[in-house]
């Protein structure tokens, strides 16, 4: 932006000195007339941002008392072309030689002048205020800076010039050409006091407006007003060299011209040599060489899709790009720009005076921020593209006062998937993923993850998809793949070779591309066997490692793992243990920190709660039947603040209650008249635990993770691990189930089976003997007196250990004694 | 209103700017009008519907594009294909003395350089195409109706209109049976509620009033696209998809438009323009003055039946099933469940549910019988529904159509595709022609997104960068040998035909008597009593305790069978006979399942 805006400093300063010295050549070159005039005539009578009464009493004040100011002004007025405004009032209006006002406002260029020194001079940080009031302030340093890096453009960060001033902010908002003709004008004056020979042009750049708009509700209104703007950059063109000064040379004496500025658009070619004694006609060339061209690039920004409303098109606006900042953004940027917004009218034909009722618009730009870069440093997905800014100010204050709620926790749980029934225990173990407990790294290097894991076994019809589909939606980093469609590689990394280059490169599978964030798992169980084994170190250590054509690298994968899977034959079948319902690993499953069992029972009452929802959505106002919920958005804040800001930590009872909870979770197996042991938790648990338990507690904004969060945490355990852990002879929590697949009560039973068919061998088996029907052996045992009922299946395995043991030989149903 | 007569017609930019000189004479500023209307709709709505000259106004079509003079009032009727954001213009500017506007109009004549004072206004720019999948009777159909129309306006426009006639004539299929279908009810109506919603919609600018069916009329013929430019409404009225009929002037840009890339790095400009293909290719240009949203309904002649009679809907809702039963080989059940099909209109969305949906599997249909039964089925359709399109599913098909629509980003355009449908299309797909082969990625994404349509109701746009998901409400029927796998339709039922049948046929009032139902009862509104409601949650309760299988989709989708069912009866309650009836025909479909 701001090389054009050199015209206007030569306008309005005749006090710089320097004035001349560097207004020249970067003058003003802007292809069509009206779209460079900073100065003056920029002031576009056109569009009427100025109130006109303001003016017209101007006027005849100003064209009493003309000064010298004309001069610099008339040259780079453009003669209004399009924006007709007569040359002679644009030149008139700005002067009254004390108080000169910028054309059809009430700002006066003094005014707004020594308010932006006094800016540049005193304005300090709110931290390093008091401290240091001797120290330079921010922006003197930031010019020393400047100066030191030989920089060309200065950041502002307009809070800052709001804090300091309002009143300027507010004029610089309003009337942007202007006010930053006279910033850089100030600013030039401070570099030359600073660095008399400091020989570049140093500008500024304006950002962080205190607010932003977007695309869609640019208007009429906003024309020749600073605009900050979010969008997604889908258009470069290619830099266009555009001209600035032009030298020429007479073709027949070799004389060359002084360097010519372009002049609203063009460049007047001399017809005739200059030199005096030459005087030929039409003999004068461009020298390209000596001419002097700056960078200009067109950009298309779209609208992110977070901003367009239902039913509509994304809309899109052309900016303009000049020096540095020419390829700032590429194709598939998301961008925060802030920018002058310009209309510009469209001549009939390159020489027709006429112009079309249309206008150009497009944004002049003075800064662009690339914001998909910002969240990589912030370095958590969950934090939500849109307005973090905006959040941390004025929604902060809203989800303070939500998480004071006393029934966050349940609001919340409500607020999750609302058309989902039910199911409020695994709602609440989902929640807790969402907000996730605290990633710990020792010194040592040892890390733990932060992650919870969760899978979701269950019949099919009870919604886990959706479940799955809800959480993919919130989570903006999330990854959804369904099992039957993902292979090893698709999950993890893979290496490819560049069609171009023909290098191998790393392409970044699903869980490497969810880092930070869920990925979403569905039919987990119809995955390859392969493909699932990749993820064993995924879900512990978090990364990913391939060792693959000359590439080994290990890559972050920090991602939850929410899987969800159909039981084995499709319908749990409750009379094999979960292992054999799931059918999984049990090296994989004891990875996952909640496993719930959805199961499809035959209860009348969910029924119909089930039959009332689905009736009321086909007949009622689906808008009446939800209340007292949050929205998605409101809800993704909650989220995002939540896992920016609260990292809570165990206190002390907490922990007391985590490790009493644990013990009596072991000791729980070990009931009194039974011999056996039971494994009843795992280290692997009381990881799990603590994650849940500060998750529970960054729910509600807590900094300290309490008793209760704790004993929620083994509840909700509890909750899953019954249902999946349950030994369906004992009915205890069996832990040996989940990793061994086989449950302790299971063993002894089996066991039983293998002594008493032992037993039945040796009495009805001669040695080498005639052989047996299984289904003999069966009734027999049957008779004998056999509490558990026996089946076939069971029976085979028995027969098959004695096999091994050398008792017996099989063939097909006959069994056979050795 | 009270003026001077104002050859709206023919000048309509004259109207307009008298108006407009009229309200800066009387003391406004131009000022006051950014954003606003100063009168002039007022005359528009005076003389197109108060006057009812509505039918004067030439369609714009390919024929009349030929003779219809730039600056005149025009109609179109098409569906917003996409959008192309905002335009500023000058809006109105001072000329001499006086204030001008340029609003309704591509005024590029006047040097505005001229005048210091010009107010920047802005306007939307829509992408407007022809309804995809129209059928031809819903354009014949308006054709005639607006014959008989302009047949009742007084003689002094007689000239005029007989012009009018000669351009519509060759469109009409059954002039014979207009004259006996206008009715003096509906004129009546016109003018009791026409004006009163019309008036709120120009106006207070609100969503589509329920303006009356015959107020506008659709255009004739193959029209072309068309590039509307609408002034002053809100974002929230005009949606992607909808279809509308618009009422504004017509111009055409003429001068020639450099469209070369080089133009791309124009020093003057800098930019590309985007319209510069819209305008190599002369695409005509209408700025639209009033515009309303259509439904199924306006594609039909002004209804035969202005009184839903219960005697009227239970016989044409017979004769209709007749006439289906026959269509499918005689299988009364499958008749049934294709008139619900047909019947069906997404009324609510919950999150990822899209009620109302009754997608139909017909299957049992293998590719000899499909050749009897699948032509005449689509040949019926076709004459049913005003818009109605085929898919044939193959492997070929599915790797190279483009069914999404996708965002060509150096045109600055949405590509249509075969999805972008507006709402209450009827969309076929025919698997049976599909064999085994291998899927490209371009594959696997239509396939994706022909699931999600039927599952969600809902078409992914292509912006490259990242997806947008559309509702759709389309109905979807898909022919195959055995169930689905690809698109897991609502209801799957195995065809049994027992005698083909020549096709018979059918009289124009029979046809128009059909279309009529199916477009006005599909749009009823339906509740439910207390009583019945607790009867369907037993009977709910009942089936999945008998039945684990049955989840909250089948649940759905019976709901959705009850609803349609009673509609079809024209009823707007649910009543346990409709709802035993609903059972039944589920038992008879679940016997042919297993």
């Amino acid at each position: 932006m701001a090389s054009d805006s050199s015209p206007t400093r030569f306008n309005n300063t005749p006090s710089s000195p320097d004035d001349s010295a560097f207004s020249s050549p970067i003058g003003d070159t802007f292809s069509s007339p009206n779209k460079r005039g900073r100065g003056r005539s920029a002031a576009t009578p056109a569009y009427d941002t100025p109130p006109h009464p303001n003016s017209r009493s101007r006027f005849a004040s100003s064209e009493a008392t003309p000064t010298p100011l004309h001069h610099a002004g008339r040259p780079t007025t453009p003669s209004s072309t399009s924006e007709g405004a007569p040359s002679s009032e644009a030149g008139d209006d700005m002067d009254e030689a004390a108080p000169t006002f910028v054309w059809g406002t009430n700002i006066s260029v003094q005014d707004v002048k020594s308010a932006i020194q006094m800016f540049l001079k005193n304005f300090r940080d709110a931290q390093s205020q008091g401290a240091e009031i001797y120290e330079d302030g921010k922006y003197m340093k930031a010019i020393h800076r400047v100066l030191e890096i030989e920089g060309e453009w200065l950041d502002v960060d307009a809070h800052d010039v709001f804090d300091y001033n309002p009143e300027l902010y507010g004029k610089m908002v309003r009337y942007p050409l202007e006010v930053l003709a006279i910033f850089d004008i100030v600013l030039m004056d401070m570099v030359s006091l600073i660095n008399p020979l400091f020989e570049k042009h140093v500008q500024v750049r304006i950002f962080n407006l205190k607010g932003s708009t977007t695309m869609r509700n640019l208007n009429p209104s906003d024309i020749e007003k600073m605009v900050s703007l979010k969008g997604m950059v889908i258009r470069c063109s290619a830099i266009i060299p555009e001209i600035r000064e032009a030298t020429f040379r007479c073709l027949v004496c070799g004389y060359f011209s002084d360097p010519i500025v372009v002049d609203r658009g063009r460049i007047s070619e001399p017809t005739l040599c200059l030199k005096q004694e030459c005087q030929a006609k039409n003999s004068m060339t461009l020298v390209h060489n000596r001419c002097r061209f700056a960078d200009k690039q067109i950009v298309r920004l779209q609208e992110t899709p977070d901003e367009i409303p239902e039913g509509g098109t994304p809309h899109t606006v052309s900016l303009l790009m000049h020096d540095k900042l020419v390829d700032a953004g590429k194709p598939g940027d998301r961008v925060e720009v802030t920018g002058i917004y310009r209309a510009m009218s469209v001549r009939l034909g390159p020489t027709q005076r006429t112009v079309k009722s249309l206008f150009k618009t497009y944004i002049d730009c003075l800064h662009i921020k690339k914001t998909d870069k910002s969240r990589m440093v912030a370095e958590d997905a969950m934090e939500i593209d849109s307005g973090t800014q905006k959040h941390d100010e004025d929604v902060e204050f809203d989800e303070a006062k939500l998480s004071k709620l006393p029934d966050i926790y349940d609001r919340l749980t409500r607020s999750l998937a609302p058309n989902i029934w039910e199911l409020d225990d695994v709602k609440r173990g989902l929640l807790c993923q969402l907000f996730g407990g605290n990633a710990l790294k020792l010194p040592s290097g040892a890390s733990f993850r932060g992650d919870i894991n969760i899978l979701l076994v269950g019949d099919p019809g009870t919604s886990k998809s959706q479940l799955l589909q809800y959480i993919h939606k919130l989570s903006p980093r999330g990854i959804y793949t369904s099992g039957r469609g993902s292979s090893a590689v698709g999950l993890t990394a893979y290496v490819s070779r560049d069609p171009e280059t023909k290098e191998t490169v790393l392409e970044s599978g699903a869980l490497v591309l969810s880092d930070r964030g869920i990925c979403c798992i569905d039919e987990f169980d119809k995955m390859s066997e392969n493909a699932r084994s990749m993820l064993h170190e995924v879900m512990e250590q978090q990364t990913v490692s391939i060792a693959k054509a000359g590439i080994i690298a290990t890559l972050n994968a920090r991602t939850s793992v929410l899987a969800c899977a159909n039981p084995i034959g499709s319908r749990y079948n409750p009379r094999l243990s979960v292992i054999d319902n799931i059918h999984l690993p049990p090296t994989l499953l004891s990875r996952f920190d909640l496993i719930y069992l959805i199961l499809d029972k035959a209860d009348e009452q969910t029924d119909k709660h089930l039959a009332r929802h689905i009736v009321s959505l086909h007949f009622e106002d689906p808008e009446l039947a939800q209340q007292d919920v949050l929205d998605i958005a409101t809800l993704t804040a909650y989220l995002s603040y939540a896992r920016n800001h609260i990292n809570p930590q165990l206190s002390d009872e907490a922990a007391e209650e985590l490790t009493r909870g644990y013990v009596e979770m072991r000791r729980r197996g070990n009931f009194p008249g039974s011999s056996k042991k039971v494994i009843t938790a795992t280290p692997r648990q009381i990881e799990s635990l603590i994650r849940i338990s500060e998750a529970l507690a960054r729910i509600r904004f807590s900094e300290i993770v309490e008793k209760h969060d704790v004993t929620e945490a083994f509840r909700l355990l509890e909750v899953a691990m019954q249902q999946s852990a349950t030994d369906h002879t004992t009915g205890t929590i069996d832990m040996d189930l989940i990793t061994t697949g086989v449950s302790a009560s299971e063993r002894m039973r089996r066991e039983n089976l293998v002594i008493s068919t032992r037993n039945i061998i040796m009495e009805k088996l001669q040695l080498g003997g005639p052989s047996m029907r299984l289904l003999e052996i069966l009734e027999e045992l049957k008779k004998q007196s056999f509490a558990v009922e026996v089946h076939l299946h069971d029976l085979r395995n028995a027969v098959a250990t004695l096999e091994t043991e050398g008792v017996v030989v099989v063939h097909g149903d006959s069994v056979k004694r050795l | 209103m009270v003026g001077p007569m104002y050859d709206c017609l023919a000048n309509p930019l004259g109207a307009i700017r008298l108006t407009f000189e009229k309200a800066v004479g009387s003391g406004c500023e131009p000022s006051a009008f950014d954003g606003k209307d100063w009168g002039a709709l007022d005359v528009f709505r005076e003389f197109l519907v108060d006057q009812g000259n509505l039918s004067q106004v030439p369609v714009l079509n390919s024929e009349t594009l030929k003779w219809v003079q730039p600056n005149t009032l025009v109609r179109f009727r098409g569906m917003v294909q996409d959008m192309l954001g905002n335009e500023f213009y000058a809006g109105a500017y001072k000329d001499g003395s006086g204030w001008r506007t340029n609003k309704f109009g591509d005024d590029s004549q006047q040097p505005i350089d001229s005048s210091p004072d010009v107010r920047v206004w802005e306007r939307r720019l829509l992408y407007c195409v022809p309804v995809p999948g129209l059928n031809t009777w819903a354009e014949s159909e308006a054709a005639s109706e607006a014959t008989v129309t302009s047949m009742d306006l007084t003689s002094q426009q007689r000239d005029k209109r007989q012009r009018m006639d000669a351009e519509s004539m060759d469109y009409e299929v059954c002039p014979g049976s207009n004259i006996v279908l206008e009715d003096s009810p509906s004129a009546k109506r016109m003018r009791e509620d026409g004006h009163p919603s019309l008036s709120v919609q120009l106006s207070d600018l609100k969503p589509e009033g329920p303006c009356s069916s015959t107020m506008m009329r659709p255009e004739v013929g193959d029209s072309p696209s068309c590039l509307v430019k609408v002034y002053d409404t809100r974002e929230s009225e005009l949606k992607l998809n909808d279809i509308f009929e618009f009422v504004g002037v017509f111009t055409i840009e003429s001068e020639p438009v450099p469209a070369d890339d080089g133009d791309d790095i124009d020093l003057t400009t800098g930019f590309r323009n985007d319209l510069v293909h819209l305008q190599a290719n002369k695409v005509p240009c209408l700025h639209c003055i009033v515009h309303r949203k259509l439904a199924v309904s306006d594609f039909l002649r002004s209804s035969p039946i202005i009184e839903q009679s219960k005697h009227v809907v239970m016989n044409t809702r017979e004769s209709l099933l007749r006439h289906l039963t026959m269509l499918l080989g005689n299988d009364g059940v499958a008749a049934n469940y294709m008139l619900l099909h047909l019947l069906s209109k997404i009324h609510a969305r919950v999150d990822n549910v899209a009620v109302g949906k009754l997608s139909l599997n017909l299957t049992c249909l293998s590719k000899e019988a499909l050749s009897v039964f699948g032509v005449q089925l689509c040949n019926a359709l076709r004459n049913l529904l005003p818009f109605t399109d085929s898919i044939p599913l193959t492997v070929n098909y599915l790797n190279t159509a483009c069914l999404g629509p996708k965002k060509d980003y150096q045109r600055n355009r949405l590509i249509g595709g075969t999805l972008q449908l507006a709402e209450g299309s009827h969309l076929t797909i025919d698997e049976t022609q599909l064999e085994t082969g291998t899927l490209n990625s371009v594959g696997i994404e239509n396939a994706r997104l022909l699931k999600d349509l039927v599952e969600l109701q809902k078409v992914e746009y292509d912006f490259t960068y990242y997806k947008m998901e559309m509702a759709a409400d389309v109905q979807l029927l898909v022919l195959s040998e055995g169930k689905s796998n690809i698109l897991p339709a609502d209801i799957v039922l195995p065809v049994r035909p027992s005698d083909v049948s020549r096709p018979e046929v059918v009289s124009a009032e029979a046809l128009g008597a059909w279309r009529w139902y199916l477009a006005t009862m599909r749009t009823l509104s339906h509740t439910i009593e207390s009583e019945i409601q607790e009867v369907v949650e037993k009977d709910l309760v009942a089936a999945r305790q008998a039945d684990r299988r049955i989840g909250s989709k089948e649940f759905s989708s019976l709901l959705t069978m009850g609803r349609l069912m009673s509609l079809s009866f024209g009823e707007t309650t649910l009543s346990l006979e409709h709802w035993e009836m609903v059972k039944e025909l589920e038992k008879l479909r679940k016997e042919r399942i297993n």
